[in-house]
């Protein structure tokens, strides 16, 4: 009886064993290129990790199937690598880092991705990248803004967005054009951020540039993400009452602290953020006139598209892919932009090989019609040189661009009107 | 001393928050020695409510917590009869893990149903109110919440110590068998009760959406610090979890401003620490 038994299991195992090879066969007479995507799909940032997801399969669908209108480059043809299709493989992170990391390695093991795209946060983007690293794989960060992964001299990462170092300094060249062309006389910065590795980097990125300018850096507040409320944090604003906030705040966090300023009768002259809250169009239509004047830079906002018209038919497909129907923000094309050049960059090395692919992406300018500049380019480790952004102020919900000059559409409103004066 | 005072207020309409959160988990606790692991949730549920009939129906808040208080009272009445009943009397542990399961349960339901997108009602008759008392500021709407919670509980301490079914009630969490010896149905009180606790999170849930936007994840912080709130009060204790509401509120206000913002949950778990290591039956326990 205990033989019989013996017997069939082996069968069984003989038979999954068999299956399971024939699945893998099928799986590469299909020409498939397996490519992980790891954001933050649940948890405070969701938001942003959902439309992340979705910036990256519209990509994919522009890449595997063949879209001649669409004027960006591998959209005429069908796949790559003479018929290679990407099939991708989505993980969620929940912003943490332990959990990012897992993330990435179970992708790469387990799944077998041939690359990594993502991971939004900058805390999870640290870990993840490294795993990739020691794997010899490539890791295409989107919108990650910490100027800390651009400098850990990694070979197989890069980064489409700019840096939280080149958004100060463009913040405080802002600041300086103020005070020198409208007789802004602001002095006094203070910074307001989430005690995570994005918002940790920005304070510090922030703390140098303002104080290489020779402005007074006084008021710097960190909080914890996710937190019940911001009064400690926001009293703690208005009692040493900058001239000048930098805000680094994400999803929810940005909301409660706009409420919060409210509730506590207190603004700065003017408020200048890093990154999603302030960027994300949803939070911006939520916040109603309370989100209005504040400042920030961006990338990519439908009020930019006269500048960078091989967007919108992209984002049509993209309306498709996330509910409710919105246009790319600023972080989310930027995960596109990754996907196209990663692509791209596969499809000119002619092979999969990571490495002879890193070294492509090092070894050329590449056509990105949806990035503000229009190229990408890579300066050792990973920093995408070409990289730009505007600064734009919010005004009667529409993101205006006010600096720079050659860019601008709008004056910029300052000192913010108080509450009451709205 | 403008100042001093204006974070003390803060902390103590922070303080009431919390006290309102925290009583019934306190309640079910003191009479039925359940630890309800999913209250954060039902407070999410009960933002839900009071998001959606704003949403969909325009009903401010300032209305729709007496709906959020009807839904949840119901749902921790279902949670009741459908879960917790029948690890009543069973190791402490498995009425804990069931209602961590909850959490699970309806934390993943709301993401799978409302998606992780934080919703926020952009207008409210409270929003971004703020009442001015000499040079002090009051937020409108965590002063009204203030005062709900001193209402409910005055009301839930009234019931407890005033009416039969208070006595019942408190004559079930004393002794549960001689308390059905003398025809009590204790049967009905700990359905009544975790009814009761559920009312007190989701009056509060049905009022934060007036500052506070709503997203699957929004209770797990409120739920940690009720539990604090009430083992530091004193399990079972309704004076003990509100005392220690509010200084912990305080506490929160006065770290995060004196020392650092980032630093007052540091100082909140630590003051718990402390208390637990004096007093491990709490400030109010016995």
């Amino acid at each position: 009886m205990k033989r019989q038994w013996s017997k069939k299991v082996l069968a069984l195992v003989v038979v999954l064993l068999f299956v399971g090879l024939a699945g893998d066969v099928a799986f590469s007479q299909e020409k498939v290129i397996k490519i992980g995507t790891l954001f933050p799909l649940t948890g405070p940032v969701a938001l942003a990790g959902q439309r992340c997801k979705a910036a990256v399969e519209t990509a994919v669908e522009v890449i595997n199937n063949s879209y001649p209108d669409i004027k960006v480059p591998l959209a005429a043809q069908e796949g790559i690598l003479g018929g290679y299709k990407i099939v991708l493989v989505h993980a969620d992170h929940q912003g943490k880092p332990d959990i990012g990391k897992t993330e990435a390695e179970r992708l790469f093991d387990q799944e077998g991705v041939y690359a990594i795209i993502g991971s939004y946060n900058s805390a999870v983007t640290k870990p993840a990248s490294l795993v990739a690293e020691r794997r010899k794989k490539l890791f295409m960060c989107g919108c990650s803004s910490s100027a800390e992964l651009t400098k850990r001299g990694m070979k197989y990462f890069f980064r489409m967005a700019p840096t939280d170092e080149t958004e100060s300094q463009e913040f405080v060249t802002f600041v300086k054009w103020l005070n020198e062309t409208k007789g802004a006389n602001l002095k006094t910065f203070g910074v307001i951020y989430e005690n995570t590795e994005f918002g940790k980097h920005a304070a510090e990125e922030a703390k140098k540039a303002i104080e290489a300018a020779g402005f007074q850096y006084i008021a710097d507040v960190a909080f914890n993400p996710g937190a019940t409320n911001l009064n400690s944090e926001v009293q703690m604003l208005k009692g040493k009452n900058p001239d000048v906030v930098f805000g680094a705040c994400l999803g929810a966090d940005y909301i409660l602290w706009v409420r919060t300023m409210k509730q506590l009768a207190w603004l700065p002259k003017v408020c200048l953020n890093y990154c999603s809250g302030y960027q994300d169009p949803i939070i911006a239509q939520q916040l109603g006139p309370d989100g209005d004047y504040f400042m920030g830079t961006t990338g990519y906002s439908p009020e930019l598209a006269e500048l960078m018209p091989a967007v919108a038919p992209v984002e049509e497909i993209y309306k498709t892919k996330i509910d409710p129907p919105v246009p790319f923000d600023s972080d989310s094309i930027q995960e596109a932009v990754a996907t196209f050049v990663l692509a791209q960059a596969i499809e000119k090395a002619g092979t999969l090989d990571p490495d002879k692919v890193a070294e492509t992406l090092y070894a050329n300018e590449w056509e990105s019609p949806l990035s503000l500049g229009g190229k990408v380019a890579f300066a050792p480790g990973g920093q995408n040189i070409k990289a730009m952004s505007v600064v734009t102020q919010l005004k009667g919900g529409e993101y205006r661009r006010v600096f720079p000059l050659e860019l601008a559409n709008s004056d910029p409103v300052f000192p913010i009107p108080s509450w009451d004066k709205r | 001393m403008t100042l001093f005072l204006q974070i003390a207020l803060d902390g103590i309409l922070n303080g009431m928050l919390y006290a309102l959160v925290a009583l019934g988990l306190t309640l079910i606790w003191g009479v039925m020695d359940v630890i309800n692991f999913a209250h954060g949730e039902f407070l999410m549920i009960a933002m839900y409510v009071s998001y959606w009939l704003g949403f969909l129906m325009n009903i401010d808040p300032l209305v729709s917590w007496v709906a959020s208080g009807v839904f949840v009272f119901l749902l921790a009445f279902a949670t009741y009869k459908l879960v917790v009943s029948h690890l009543i009397g069973k190791p402490a542990l498995s009425a804990l893990l069931a209602t961590f399961g909850l959490s699970m349960f309806l934390k993943n339901l709301c993401l799978n149903r409302f998606s992780p997108n934080f919703k926020l009602l952009s207008v409210t008759a409270l929003s971004g109110k703020t009442i001015s008392v000499g040079s002090l500021i009051l937020s409108l709407p965590q002063f009204v919440i203030a005062i709900f919670s001193l209402i409910v509980i005055f009301i839930i301490y009234r019931f407890i110590t005033s009416t039969r079914m208070g006595w019942a009630i408190q004559a079930t969490s004393m002794d549960k068998e001689a308390a059905e010896l003398m025809g009590i149905d204790t049967e009905k009180i700990y359905g009544l009760v975790f009814g009761l606790g559920g009312v007190c999170v989701g009056i509060a849930g049905g009022l934060l959406p007036t500052y506070m936007p709503v997203h699957p994840e929004v209770g797990s912080l409120f739920g940690l610090i009720a539990f604090i709130c009430v083992a530091m009060g004193g399990f079972g204790s309704i004076a003990g979890s509100f005392f220690a509401s509010l200084l912990i509120g305080l506490v929160e206000a006065f770290a995060g401003f004196y020392i650092a913002p980032i630093f007052k949950y540091v100082a909140v778990f630590a003051l718990y620490l402390v208390v637990v290591m004096l007093k491990p039956k709490g400030l109010f326990g016995w």
